[in-house]
């Protein structure tokens, strides 16, 4: 087990070299004057096409989740792992009513995140700190997943598990925490979509190969589904339950589908109030790239699918069922093991490589986007105003570092049963920014005390809820759903609904109370504006002397613009 | 240098310049395009709609007959589904389009907008 296949390693080791030169030139990519600005450190200057942004969202959003997670539930759990499917189906007609919204007027005011939205249209610097702060929160254990993600590679490639010492037991780990936040310091966006490209094409290669070539050599697709449906129905000793489910189950033997489908509707509205998926969105150049985007991100779902089932293609393997177990019975492992017995070992470390990166991309942009959270919406708003767009960036790049610190403590002290329930934690706490970010696309009606305590509740009850879930084999934080008036549902949608339900019952009653709002600076119409020219394109258009003593960074204008009124 | 070029005002600041924002809160309310395309609106709610609804409501596919090829209906269902979400959504796209108004979504300011900058 702690043999290292040379070739394998080589191969990884080569591909990750140039992955990193790519990742230090994309510094140079599309050269910016100045590198020193938020818009461009952290929004790769808001310029990206059709083309580009739909390789930035894509890697921003199939991530370790999808190659290793998910499959790693399906091995385990079966039928339930697929919703993941599932929501990443729902996700785009979902999202294509809100998102152009959000992408409008945040050109129009030059909004970086969405805490600097919520700020615009509340008027409410509590709420857009609350939104900032869950921000941060959540992406925590979303980068933790992906760290995770990259240590079950390099377990099976045998690089530093054998030692019993924690940190030598961790140390690809650390590695490869550290190589990420070497280039995300230097390159800022940039790097993570110039890496995109590499990413996708080792991930497409990698998959097609794996669902042609696989079930061939493990007997074809109704072996793979007939041994997958024995496995879950067999019972495990352990639990003296089933392993799983092969189909969803109905009420008659106690439902899963609730769960499927909670799980799936949370992790849909939850995925583009992330901040890392918004910073994606914004440095598209137009309102069409977004929409169309979202039209032609489905096709990478059709790619989650195909390797959700790696987790069947893995249980109807014996060598990988054997090796997971003398493992642990660490579900994690099961992709990589699959690869490693199936393919030759030139192949398997290209589809190593593949998913190194491909955790690599993402924890990217998440640590940029929570950099940018706490620069301009903590950091700038609470303690230095004034600061400059440079010293602004070169926070954004230390909270960068720190943000991933968080996440490394998240990967270390959660515990690993599931890598997934990392995303879903995430998700229970970002979800809760859901009535203030995507009821203000749409409407004022919401008080903007009534949305800080449905937050405050939400965050409260989720994070409870989530602390106190337990399983066999851990005491806090086993799992994500939570039984609910006697069915199991997914507990960021119970927290969400909660929250909304607050905020709701208190805007009532503020709003007949005649409570003051808080001023609005966005108009109707911006939210569907289409702006063609980028903000730093106008400023030279106008080059008005004003423009050059203005205020000390795009927020900053557009608050002294609603001030100037 | 450079670091002015992103101080410019901002496109609402330029907006508010350039025009009283009573006047454009008033005749641009957000239905107007709506109300005038009934039949376009609808078929885009219904295709939006739909496309959530049928992942979402799991007791319509979560079964593992008939097969389709190797594959239990269940697993060809999620497979078949995603194609079919990108067309919808593709469609979606064109037919908001026929909502916009001849002077396209930007609407007045944005013509003014590219006289400035022209």
């Amino acid at each position: 087990m702690s043999h290292v296949n040379a070739t394998t390693f080589t191969i990884v080791v080569v591909l990750f070299v140039v992955v990193t030169g790519v990742g230090f030139a994309a510094a140079r990519w599309r050269r910016a004057e100045d590198m020193l600005h938020l818009n461009e450190w952290g929004l790769g200057g808001r310029s990206f096409g059709s083309f580009v942004t739909w390789f930035l969202l894509g890697g921003d959003l199939y991530t370790a989740y999808t190659f290793i997670a998910v499959p790693a539930l399906v091995f385990g759990s079966g039928a339930i792992g697929f919703y993941a499917v599932s929501y990443t189906i729902m996700v785009f007609p979902i999202v294509i009513i809100f998102l152009p919204r959000l992408w409008s007027v945040s050109r129009v005011h030059n909004y970086v995140t969405p805490a600097d939205f919520i700020r615009g249209r509340y008027g409410s610097r509590g709420l857009a700190l609350s939104a900032a702060f869950t921000g941060i929160l959540a992406l925590m254990p979303y980068i933790a997943l992906q760290l995770v993600g990259i240590q079950a590679v390099l377990t099976v490639m045998g690089v530093g598990t054998s030692s019993g010492s924690t940190f030598v037991k961790d140390l690809p780990l650390f590695i490869a925490f550290l190589v990420l936040a070497i280039f995300t310091y230097v390159s800022g966006l940039r790097a993570p979509a110039l890496i995109a490209f590499v990413k996708d094409t080792l991930v497409y290669l990698m998959v097609i190969v794996a669902v042609i070539y696989i079930p061939t050599r493990l007997g074809g697709w109704g072996h793979i589904f007939g041994v997958a449906q024995k496995h879950f129905t067999s019972v495990n000793p352990a639990t003296k339950k089933p392993y799983g489910a092969f189909i969803p189950t109905s009420k008659a033997i106690g439902s899963t589908q609730l769960d499927f489908a909670t799980l799936a509707l949370g992790s849909a509205l939850a995925l583009f109030i992330y901040p890392h998926s918004i910073t994606g969105t914004l440095a598209a150049k137009r309102r069409s790239v977004v929409k169309r985007n979202m039209a032609f991100l489905p096709l990478y779902s059709v790619l989650l699918a195909l390797i959700a089932l790696f987790g069947y293609m893995a249980i109807a393997d014996k060598t990988t069922m054997a090796n997971v177990k003398k493992a642990g019975g660490n579900a994690q492992l099961a992709v990589p093991y699959l690869f490693q017995h199936m393919f030759p070992s030139w192949f398997t470390g290209i589809a190593f490589a593949g998913i190194i990166i491909g955790a690599l991309v993402p924890a990217a942009i998440m640590g940029i986007a929570a950099a940018n959270l706490f620069t301009r919406n903590i950091f700038k708003e609470f303690f230095k105003p004034d600061a400059s767009p440079r010293l602004q960036t070169q926070v954004s790049r230390w909270a960068s570092l720190v943000v991933k610190l968080g996440a490394l403590y998240f990967a270390l002290e959660l515990p690993r049963t599931f890598a997934i329930n990392l995303q879903l934690l995430g998700g229970v706490w970002i979800l809760q920014l859901f009535p203030m970010l995507v009821g203000g696309l749409f409407t004022r009606w919401f008080d903007r005390w009534a949305l800080l305590t449905g937050w405050l509740a939400g965050m409260a009850f989720g994070t409870v809820a989530a602390y106190k879930s337990a399983s066999p084999t851990a005491s806090h934080w086993a799992s994500s759903s939570d039984i609910e008036f006697g069915h199991t549902v997914y507990i960021g949608f119970s927290a969400v609904l909660l929250n909304i339900i607050i905020a709701v019952i208190l805007t009532v009653i503020l709003r007949a109370a005649k409570v003051p709002q808080g001023a609005d600076e966005t108009l109707p119409h911006q939210y569907t504006a289409d702006p063609a020219a980028a903000p730093a394109h106008a400023g030279v258009s106008f080059g008005t002397p004003a423009a050059a003593g203005g205020s000390g960074s795009s927020a900053g204008a557009g608050a002294s613009g609603s001030g100037g009124d | 240098m450079s670091v002015t070029l992103w101080e410019g005002p901002t496109f609402a600041e330029r907006e508010r310049m350039s025009q009283p924002p009573v006047t454009s809160r008033s005749s641009r309310s957000g239905w107007a395009p709506i109300a005038a395309h009934p039949v376009t609106s609808t078929v885009i709610a219904v295709l939006i709609i739909a496309s959530i609804f049928f992942s979402l409501y799991v007791p319509i596919y979560a079964r593992t007959t008939p097969k389709v090829g190797d594959f239990p209906f269940f697993y060809f269902y999620l497979l078949v589904y995603m194609p079919a979400v990108s067309v919808a959504l593709l469609i979606v796209i064109q037919l908001q389009k026929r909502l916009q108004p001849p002077g396209g979504a930007e609407g007045p300011q944005a013509a003014e907008m590219s006289e400035v900058t022209k």
